[in-house]
């Protein structure tokens, strides 16, 4: 089992033109389940690699158990990886393929066949091995590379965004199939996606990155609750935050023509550009001005029925703001209020840092 | 309860039941028939009249008697076509066909070696575009072209090859190569090989482009060496070329003319020590005394050897 440690890790490319990674400073605990999130071209998959050890960082160091792997192959750090098209040896049966990190490492072939058995049973594939790849179905592959994978009991398991090639509904499947598998087997796990619902779903800790940075670290309820910049807080959720820009002004934020809005609790009393964010959950709309506490004015632009919620699309001084309710019956160019508690509202500064909740 | 059960007496209409389009199959035709005229014109006409003159006396480009096997009795006993006693003494000339499968027997196996070598080695190079365009322009070159430089790179004076044996101290090595009689094939079919070669590695380059690079990286985390990579993933991905490579040498190979007729002119060289079947065809149908039936039967020899890879790659998937 093994704990694994990044610091200051960078990975340039063309001679230090792209900068896929910058200063990334990581640590992943024994056991435990991290999935790096981000959009793509973020550099969550340089990051997994080189953890993987299929890249050298430019600068900074790897440890695995407080033992520097930066020069170590992949092999030797025994790592073991999922890739986004499986990479299945398609000139060999599923058997070959889950065998095949057991025959490299000169693994008996009756131990090989044990294990084999055992994995092939874990992941339901018993009745797939003497079938070639190509005959198997996206999801039965996923299965095999998942085989190959935890087949030789790696140190760490990497999953380089393994059910994005997935139908919706196995997709669903999966990710309590891993989430399940994950905790059985106890392997410390980095698994990239840049899918948020997976990510929340599946992850111990969630780690968001952009522009090849990570921009916050927190389990998945934190990261819900406490994004710590205005790019998190957009990026989380669905739909995600609606954030208004607005003047802070003696504890209240001025909105322009959508009003003002009380923000006692704010620390710092630096007057100046901020923007607001209310979750769409969070938001309530109604036809009639509200007689106490904050409500923003727009008109509703679209009403979108989702069966389980509504969505209603506000505008509001210029730009749409989001609220998903249980139900309405407010139709296109209705003038709304848009109410709050004060407790559901965040304030995020000029550079995007939170300032409030504190 | 089958299919039949419900269909009962339903019988098909009889064109129907011979699965013919009438409409289709006139189209069909229609486009078929330039095609196949040419094929048959140019291609299976002359195997054909090859194949009934090899066994009918020639008086010039008249044809004579039927004689049966005789062309093809007198042809394998010719020793420019075989020579069993030279065979047996490891001399050259050995004739046309043996020095012919000579050739294939070296060039082929080098040729494919070496270009999958470079294109292994260009695989991951920068300027590697650069390098395998100057590999590939032996191919893009013209054979008779390349027979000509052969005889510049081996001229004893002016040849590369023999100045650098002077550099390298080997001045005992130094001749005139392509006039060595027991040495001047190897020399010629080292330039055959220079040729293939760029085609191969080609081939190789593309097949080696093709797999998706997951893969070697799955076997690297997989914990296989660069070696182990090698025999297990890349090899079996990139074989079916490799029967493409060895076929399409072996072919072009049985074909080779005009570097042997650059270096040796229609004799295939001193004494014909590097003779070839299309040298031996050529000197029996063009230069007097003609030998219009043997020729033939040299040709058909070629074709027998020939037509079952041609054939075999054609239904390659």
């Amino acid at each position: 089992m093994t704990a694994i440690s990044m610091e200051g890790v960078s990975k340039y490319f063309d001679a230090g033109n792209t900068v896929a990674n910058y200063r990334l400073d990581l640590e992943v605990a024994d056991g435990e389940f991290v999935v790096l999130l981000g959009p793509s071209g973020c550099g969550k998959t340089t990051a997994l690699r080189l953890i993987a050890g299929l890249e050298r960082p430019s600068e900074g160091a790897i440890y695995f158990d407080g033992e520097r792997v930066d020069d170590r192959s992949p092999s030797d750090r025994n790592v073991a990886m999922v890739f986004q098209n499986y990479a299945l040896y398609p000139h060999m049966t599923v058997a070959g393929n889950i065998e095949y990190p057991l025959k490299v490492r000169g693994i008996p072939p009756d131990d090989r066949d044990d294990r084999l058995e055992e994995v092939t049973r874990l992941l339901h594939i018993e009745d797939q091995v003497g079938k070639s790849p190509a005959e198997l179905s996206g999801g039965q592959r996923q299965r095999v590379a998942l085989a190959r994978a935890i087949v030789r009991q790696p140190s760490v398991f990497l999953l380089d965004e393994p059910l994005s090639n997935l139908d919706a509904k196995l997709r669903q499947e999966m990710r309590s199939e891993l989430k399940r598998l994950q905790n059985e087997l106890a392997i410390t796990t980095v698994y990239v996606t840049h899918n948020q619902e997976e990510a929340m779903a599946m992850a111990d800790t969630v780690v968001v990155m952009n522009r090849g940075t990570i921009r916050q670290i927190a389990p998945p309820g934190e990261l819900y609750d406490r994004p710590r910049t205005g790019w998190v807080a957009r990026f989380i959720g669905s739909p995600p935050m609606n954030l208004m820009d607005g003047t802070r002004r003696n504890g209240s934020v001025d909105l322009a023509e959508a009003g003002t809005v009380r923000f006692p609790g704010a620390p710092g009393n630096g007057d100046g550009t901020v923007s607001l964010g209310v979750r769409p959950e969070d938001l309530s709309v109604s036809a009639e001005p509200p007689p106490a506490g904050n409500a923003i004015e727009g008109v509703v632009d679209t009403v979108e029925p989702m069966g389980e919620y509504v969505l209603v699309n506000v505008t509001v001084g210029g730009r749409v703001v989001s609220a998903k309710v249980a139900d309405t019956d407010l139709e296109r160019e209705d003038r709304v209020f848009l109410t709050f508690e004060d407790d559901d509202a965040y304030l995020y500064d000029e550079n995007g840092e939170l300032i409030a909740p504190t | 309860m089958s299919l039949r059960d419900h269909i009962g007496d339903y019988r098909p209409a009889p064109e129907e039941a011979r699965g013919i389009d009438r409409e289709k199959a006139v189209v069909l035709a229609m486009f078929l028939v330039p095609g196949l005229t040419l094929f048959a014109i140019f291609s299976v006409g002359p195997i054909a009249y090859s194949a009934v003159g090899s066994v009918f006396s020639w008086e010039g480009f008249t044809i004579g008697q039927f004689t049966g096997l005789d062309n093809w009795i007198r042809t394998f006993r010719d020793p420019l076509f075989i020579n069993w006693t030279n065979i047996t003494e490891m001399q050259f000339p050995m004739g046309a066909l043996a020095q012919n499968l000579l050739w294939v027997v070296i060039h082929v196996p080098v040729s494919t070696l070496l270009g999958l070598g470079l294109a292994l080695l260009f695989a991951d190079l920068t300027g590697r575009r650069i390098l395998r365009s100057m590999v590939f322009l032996g191919f893009t070159v013209p054979t008779i072209v390349i027979g000509l430089v052969l005889l510049f790179v081996y001229d004893p004076q002016a040849g590369v090859f023999n100045a650098v044996l002077r550099a390298v101290g080997a001045e005992g090595l130094v001749r005139n190569w392509t006039q060595a009689p027991q040495l001047a094939i190897f020399a010629l079919i080292a330039g055959g090989i220079w040729v293939q070669t760029g085609f191969s590695m080609l081939l190789y380059s593309s097949a080696l482009s093709a797999i998706d690079p997951s893969l070697i990286e799955s076997a690297k985390v997989d914990g296989a060496g660069p070696y182990r990579r090698f025999r297990d993933i890349i090899w079996p991905l990139v074989r079916p070329v490799t029967a493409v490579v060895v076929i399409m040498g072996i072919i072009w190979v049985m074909r080779v003319f005009d570097i042997v007729y650059a270096a040796g002119g229609s004799a295939g060289g001193p004494g014909h020590v590097y003779s070839v079947l299309g040298i031996e065809v050529y000197r029996a149908a063009f230069e007097a005394p003609i030998d219009y039936g043997k020729a033939m039967v040299v040709a058909l020899v070629q074709l027998l050897i020939v037509a079952p890879l041609a054939l075999y790659i054609a239904r390659m998937n």
